[in-house]
């Protein structure tokens, strides 16, 4: 019995011992994050891990060139249209794009110019309510939705006509319905021999951003496959029908049938990981690897134990686990810059009777809804983050400053424009003449919050806490950490007095984020109070408007340091940081490459494995 | 008895009925909006968003009463809404999952039976040697030690240091096996399935990935179990009849294993039923830090983001599994223990 156990032990520890000194699984990256695509229908997918996906089984007409989120090369189209070649046509308002011939989706079906007209076509009249359509909508169209849009042109509210189960409310609005699709759709989007040709309403200088690989609700489908598995079908008549179905609703919900150098061989929603395999068909230059398995592990030191033992080849780390990886043996750590910024923005009229005003008045023991509407509040606020300290020691160095919301990298961006740096003293001097000398005599309290599991926004609140309250004993902001739930109803309910928000470019054009931060009709632009809309109707939408509307690229860098500048002076919002990230993987892998707007952390196409 | 039976089993859909409207009640504590936070569940979802219409397209904002009453209909129609947690129908996740959890509750009350039991008896017959000592410290030291310090340490050892059992479910090559269609999946536990397609290539795999987690599971709660035995053999031996047993000269291995240890097996049985329904109800942690794909961590999940149909769902399941077990454990009582009448 004893000489069993003592063999058996020995040969564990033998097995154990083996360890690898080649290259595990060579042909198949295994890539571990956390979470899972939300879906992989292009014209619902809004978040990285679905457009991660979505990337590898679908082709775009353009793709961006290398490290480049400026320059483009074809995918499916044979050019990149240009004024040179003059495949951008009246002033910008036209694009035609040559379709590549020859080319097949992974079940044999053939793409076709008609692919591409349906393709779009199909993802504007979906339009779900929190999906990304909105893009190609707004530079189409300039609308923001397409029920904004039926609204608008027909003059009667969508919600008037169509049933929420899709059926109509009269039958006088079906021929209504044709004929806004015969007038406004159709000839939107056009087949003209060979070519797919677009027509925009007005000059829109992302137009090209916004179609590229990376965009994944660009992707281009197969209108033959999507009829099939039950998409709209194509025709005018009933369209309606299909329009903003549940996310679950969609027939494509977990299929991808694409033209891309991956195929989709399963989404095991259980474990939430995702299988490719290499299109061996593939029209152009072939993956080098043979299989891709994304896995979404929820726990970190699960995946970091993967990663240590050779079972993944690169996992997801959040900085704060930076030590937990620098100088494990056969690790390195890559790093990049996304196009994203964090800052923090004020709220100039909070709902009344919201908790966090204390008393809601200006008596020392809270503050008055409109508190932030004052310039000097929010000055004095700038002043008093010490975003230097932030950015060394909260991001140990994996960050930098930008002067207002447009990030580094980005049209617009000009590192020489006015800052506000961290000085108490004039901190000081602008809570003295906040509120006519009242804010300095009578105090103030409110309360900060965060929405717990993330470090770096407690702690920029905690850091603001310290110094705004050693300015003035009657100066009292609390600090509170919330779950994610109860952050999203406050802020939704206009509750927040101050929120930190960040937003990560769809496309790498500055209207991304300054339509989104300072357009009185942006998504965070609508949650700054009442006050602020009013402000930004006067002095920004304009000038957000002709910058967009502005062809040349020297005039619209003008336009954005001018609103910029405006930022400054009025301390519309305090930029914290723009971040970078780690990305470690084992030594084996070869061929990585970063872009910034590429959705996942992996460049599936370049990538390969080898000692 | 089989009137007792039946009437237990009436109370069940009562029992599940009840239990499903009070935790839906609980939503009656949320805001639509704080609901709405299973549909955009981070900050970066808020991308594109027009939060109200999203309310009303799921109708959050409808009186409770009907958004029960919904979910009642659908329910008697067989449907239990769609889980945004699992990426599908509710009762297809719930399915899915089940058999992982089953397997590894399986795989685990044997060892903690096994050894609280042995363990417990042994402590008792030698009552406060050094023997007993060691066992009730090795015992509370294990209960003591919450399931996610020691799963965490399972894995560093185990997996980090010696790379001998991975977390997951199964390595990729089992995997890719156990998915092709030439395996039949009958349990959906890959252990029992590999076994019946004659793969013990992929029933080692198996196993080496329930090894971990059976670990940390055994020796975080066998202690519970051998405390239980120790108490009650102590009791038992001090009864008469089992004087009476050693007077009688048997052997004193007789008395102990015939005589006492059956008697004080009782209590035991109870607890041990409590044990097993709550592995079956998944072990949260551990399936987390395993990786393995449970029930437990599923409703785990729900619960984060509030997906109400998976929380019902599973909610229910785990109803009709307390009361199905507890029944179980009641008549097992009549069958232990010919005193015990059940009315």
């Amino acid at each position: 019995m004893k000489r069993c156990g003592v063999f058996l032990l020995a040969v564990l520890v033998l097995m154990g011992g083996m360890v690898f000194a080649e290259v595990k699984n060579p042909d198949t990256y295994i890539y571990l994050s956390i979470g899972e695509p939300d879906t992989l229908d292009p014209h619902y997918a809004y978040d990285t891990a679905s457009g991660e996906a979505i990337e590898m089984v679908y082709d775009n007409l353009i793709a961006y060139k290398g490290e480049s989120v400026t320059e483009f090369i074809p995918r499916l189209s044979l050019e990149v249209p240009s004024l040179e070649n003059g495949l951008i046509k009246d002033d910008g308002k036209t694009y035609v794009f040559p379709l590549r011939e020859g080319v097949k989706f992974h079940n044999g079906s053939d793409l076709t110019p008609e692919d591409v007209e349906y393709t779009f076509e199909r993802g504007i009249l979906m339009d779900p309510y929190a999906g990304p359509m909105w893009m190609i909508i707004e530079a189409l169209f300039d609308y923001q939705t397409i029920e904004d849009m039926v609204g608008d042109k027909l003059q009667i509210a969508w919600s008037d006509m169509v049933n929420e189960d899709g059926t109509l409310k009269s039958e006088e609005y079906a021929s209504k319905l044709v004929d806004f699709y015969h007038q406004y759709i159709d000839p939107a989007i056009e087949v003209e021999g060979q070519n797919v040709v677009f027509h925009l309403v007005r000059p829109f200088a992302p137009f090209l951003s916004i179609l590229s690989q990376n965009a994944s609700w660009s992707a281009i489908m197969d209108k033959e496959t999507c009829v099939s598995l039950g998409l709209w079908n194509g025709e005018p008549d009933g369209w309606w029908k299909y329009h903003s179905l549940k996310k679950e609703e969609s027939p494509i919900y977990e299929k991808a049938i694409g033209t891309g150098p991956f195929q989709l061989v399963e989404w095991d929603r259980a474990q939430q990981k995702l299988t490719f395999v290499r299109n061996d068909n593939y029209w152009g230059e072939k993956p080098k690897i043979a299989k891709a398995v994304i896995w979404g592990i929820e726990e970190w030191s699960t995946r970091r134990a993967m990663l240590e033992a050779g079972d993944a080849d690169q996992i997801y780390a959040p900085l704060q686990y930076l030590e937990q990886v620098k100088g494990m043996p056969g690790i390195r750590i890559e790093e990049g810059a996304r196009i994203t910024i964090t800052a923090l923005h004020f709220n100039w009229t909070v709902e009344k009777g919201s908790q966090y005003l204390g008393s809601g008045q200006l008596d020392g023991e809270g503050i008055p809804p409109d508190f932030f509407s004052d310039v000097h509040v929010r000055r004095a606020f700038s002043y008093a983050f010490d975003y230097n300290t932030f950015i060394e020691q909260v991001l140990q160095g994996y960050g930098f400053r930008v002067p207002s919301v447009i990030p580094k990298g980005l049209l617009g961006f000009n590192e020489n424009l006015p800052m506000y740096n961290f000085d108490l003293e004039k901190a000081k001097e602008e809570f003295q003449e906040a509120w006519n000398g009242e804010v300095w005599e009578k105090g103030f309290k409110l309360t900060l919050l965060y929405n717990t599991g993330n470090e770096a926004r407690q702690t920029a609140c905690e850091m603001l806490k310290e110094h705004i309250e050693s300015l003035n004993p009657k100066f009292k902001i609390e600090v509170q950490g919330v779950q994610w739930p109860t952050y999203l109803d406050a802020y939704r309910q206009g509750q927040l007095p101050a929120f930190i928000i960040g937003w990560l470019a769809d496309y790498p054009d500055p209207h991304n984020f300054v339509f989104t931060y300072f357009h009185s009709k942006g998504v965070y632009g609508t949650t700054q109070g009442q006050a602020f809309l009013d402000f930004a109707r006067e002095n920004l939408d304009s000038l957000v408007e002709k910058a967009i509307a502005e062809t040349d690229n020297e005039a619209r860098q003008k336009i954005y340091e001018e609103i910029q500048t405006i930022a400054y002076e009025n301390a519309l919002g305090i930029t914290l940081y723009q971040p970078k990230e780690i990305y470690p993987m084992r030594d084996w892998v070869k061929g990585w490459m970063f872009n910034p707007m590429r959705s996942g952390e992996v460049n599936w196409e370049g990538i390969y494995k080898e000692e | 008895m089989t009137f007792y039976i039946i009437r237990r089993l009436l109370f069940l859909p009562l029992t599940l009925l009840g239990i499903s409207l009070l935790i839906f009640l609980m939503i009656g504590l949320l805001s639509p909006y704080q609901r709405l936070a299973t549909f955009i569940n981070s900050p970066e979802r808020l991308k594109g968003a027009d939060i109200d219409k999203l309310v009303e397209f799921y109708g959050l904002n409808d009186p409770l009463i009907i958004q029960y009453g919904r979910w009642l209909k659908n329910l008697f129609q067989g449907n239990l809404g769609w889980s945004y947690v699992g990426k599908k129908p509710v009762y297809d996740a719930l399915v899915e999952r089940f058999p992982y959890t089953l397997e590894l509750a399986l795989f685990s009350i044997f060892p903690i039976l096994f050894l609280g039991i042995n363990l417990g008896v042994i402590s008792a017959v030698n009552h406060n040697r050094p023997i007993d000592h060691s066992l009730r410290i090795f015992a509370v030291v294990g209960w003591s030690f919450p399931d996610f310090v020691f799963g965490l340490f399972i894995l560093m050892i185990f997996y980090s240091v010696l790379g001998w059992f991975p977390p997951g479910n199964l390595s990729l090559w089992a995997e890719e096996i156990v998915k092709s269609s030439t395996f039949h999946n009958f349990t959906g536990m890959t252990t029992i399935d590999a076994l019946l397609n004659g793969r013990l290539d992929v029933l080692g795999d198996a196993i080496l990935h329930l090894i971990g987690p059976v670990l940390t599971l055994t020796y975080v709660q066998f202690a519970f179990i051998l405390r239980i035995t120790r108490s009650s053999m102590l009791e038992v031996l001090q009864k008469d009849y089992v004087r009476t047993a050693r007077a009688k000269g048997l052997d004193e291995r007789v008395v102990i294993n015939k005589h006492a240890r059956r008697n004080a097996l009782i209590p035991v049985a109870t607890v041990s039923g409590q044990t097993i329904i709550g592995l079956l109800a998944g072990a949260v942690i551990v399936e987390t830090i395993f990786n393995r794909t449970g029930i437990g961590s599923f409703m785990s999940l729900a619960a984060q983001q509030l997906d109400y149909a998976s929380i019902m769902g599973g909610t229910l399941f785990f109803g009709f599994i307390l009361v199905l077990g507890n029944l179980i454990v009641d008549i097992s009582y009549a069958f232990i223990d010919p005193r015990v009448r059940l009315e």
